[in-house]
């Protein structure tokens, strides 16, 4: 996702500099996540969870507070949900490009964006319901990460469909673009007022204070890694696009 | 029109004549918008039916709860849900005008800033649901006035209402007019418009159920509420306002 932003005139195209570094970025997205993996499984020591009713015999050990292994999940949760808006944005980014530009090019970009933002949100959302199931104890709470999520889960549906709903190509452009920026601008706000707005009916959910050095890096290094693996899915997947679209148009030149 | 009538009243005097200003174009179309609706009476009386019959079926999946004050925590939601899908009913319909007979060609082929008529067609959407909202809201605690006596301060609903029709009105408008040009535009618009406004709604129900409820946490979480929902309000119209050019001339 990084190409080029200085030079306007450049547009993104196959065989352009990502496209020699994505393998690589591939495999070291692949080192990176895996090897968070298990640090967060053999080197980051557990903390604090769920709390207990006043103390309780669990394993042995009279504690106050369960250490819940679901707590891994965190690590692979919070990378994948960061990835899933840093695409969201860039999928904004190429869709304010595309309205100034009308470049045909941005357009592809914009819906691969989203695409990638999709798979993430996914992610994001299946490992966040595990998260919520077994350190709550509820399979869904109108919390206000996890509403946030839903909203941003929708609207990219909503967007998919509308490209699939509009036949004209350029109109088709216009309104995803349109569509894409005002998702973007909508996602915050909806975290905003969802995290600010008292709720006297749902119980608030207090997270732990902060992170540990040890948790930090390891969230650290497999948010490198995830931004690897989007990078490099981007990448392959506007490939995929670009060389279809260079073949309909050869296509069709060949026909006329 | 303004530049018709400008154009007809001195023909042949001068090639160059004076572009009616923004203000005057926003008028022209938001009366255009009024009459047409004064005239066939057409959104207002099919979205004050659908409200009613809204009413009317919370009235059957409420028969059997029998809610007595915590009625107050839900009817806000309630209200609210009735006011989601109306406006989604008269937003569906706003646009329908003008794709029949060509109007929406004539309307991008007159030399007309384009935020004139994003700002006139949302100001029409506002005024009929507003319209709706004035007979509904009344009917509903009509309907409902047997379950619980809402606060003292019931009548503050007004601001939340007043403030959550002008950002539904606002984004409404612009959706409704990509969604007015695509297949499936009813079901296209409602899979928009609800995540769109659904940080909106949640501010708006937030208010509405502080004012019902009552009690000494009213002043802070509508104040709080209201606020966010204003802030969603202004953002959401200036990001509308700048797409809708690209919108509508695409």
């Amino acid at each position: 996702m990084g190409k080029g932003k200085g030079k306007a005139l450049k547009l993104p195209e196959v065989g352009q500099w990502p496209d020699k570094i994505f393998p690589i970025v591939a495999v070291v997205g692949i080192v990176l996540t895996t090897l968070g993996f298990l640090m967060a499984f053999f080197y980051v020591p557990p903390v604090a969870g769920a709390a207990v009713d006043g103390v309780e015999l669990i394993g042995g050990m009279m504690v106050t507070n369960k250490l819940l292994i679901s707590q891994k999940i965190f690590f692979f949760h919070m990378p994948v949900a960061i990835v899933s808006f840093v695409a969201l944005g860039f999928a904004c980014y190429y869709a304010v490009r595309f309205l100034m530009t009308r470049e045909w090019r941005y357009d592809t970009c914009s819906c691969v964006a989203v695409e990638i933002a999709l798979v993430f949100v996914i992610a994001t959302m299946v490992t966040g319901e595990m998260w919520t199931r077994f350190e709550w104890g509820v399979w869904w709470t109108w919390e206000p990460r996890l509403t946030t999520y839903l909203v941003l889960m929708l609207i990219v549906i909503a967007y998919f469909v509308l490209r699939a709903a509009v036949d004209e190509p350029e109109r088709r452009g216009v309104f995803s673009a349109v569509v894409a920026i005002i998702a973007t601008i909508d996602v915050p706000i909806c975290f905003a007022i969802t995290r600010l707005i008292p709720s006297s009916i749902h119980p608030v959910v207090l997270r732990e204070g902060g992170m540990s050095p040890e948790m930090g890096m390891c969230v650290g290094i497999i948010a490198v890694g995830m931004f690897c693996i989007g990078f490099a899915l981007y990448r392959a997947r506007f490939n995929q696009v670009r060389l279809t679209e260079r073949v309909e148009s050869l296509k069709e030149s060949l026909e006329d | 029109m303004a530049k018709e009538k400008k154009l007809s009243a001195e023909p042949a005097r001068s090639a160059t004549c004076e572009r009616p200003s923004t203000f005057a174009q926003f008028k022209t179309l938001l009366v255009k918008d009024l009459k047409q609706e004064f005239r066939t009476k057409d959104m207002v009386v099919s979205m004050g039916i659908y409200a009613v019959l809204v009413i009317v079926v919370y009235g059957v999946a409420l028969s059997f709860a029998k809610p007595g004050a915590e009625f107050l925590e839900v009817s806000g939601g309630l209200l609210w849900a009735l006011v989601v899908f109306t406006s989604l009913l008269g937003l569906n319909r706003s646009f329908s005008h003008e794709s029949e007979n060509g109007c929406m060609e004539g309307l991008l082929l007159a030399p007309l800033d384009r935020g004139a008529v994003f700002l006139a067609k949302m100001f029409s959407n506002l005024v009929f649901l507003l319209l709706v909202e004035v007979i509904a809201v009344p009917l509903f605690w009509l309907f409902f006035s047997s379950y619980a006596t809402p606060a003292d301060t019931a009548w503050l609903m007004v601001v939340p209402l007043l403030v959550g029709s002008i950002g539904i009105a606002g984004i409404g408008t612009l959706l409704s007019t990509i969604t007015t040009r695509t297949r499936g535009k009813d079901v296209l618009l409602a899979l928009l418009f609800v995540p769109v406004v659904f940080p909106l709604l949640y501010a708006c129900v937030s208010a509405t159920t502080a004012v019902l409820v009552g009690g000494d946490v009213v002043a802070e979480t509508l104040r709080i509420s209201l606020v966010l929902a204003a802030g969603y309000d202004v953002i959401m119209i200036l990001a509308s306002w700048i797409l809708y050019e690209f919108v509508v001339s695409a």
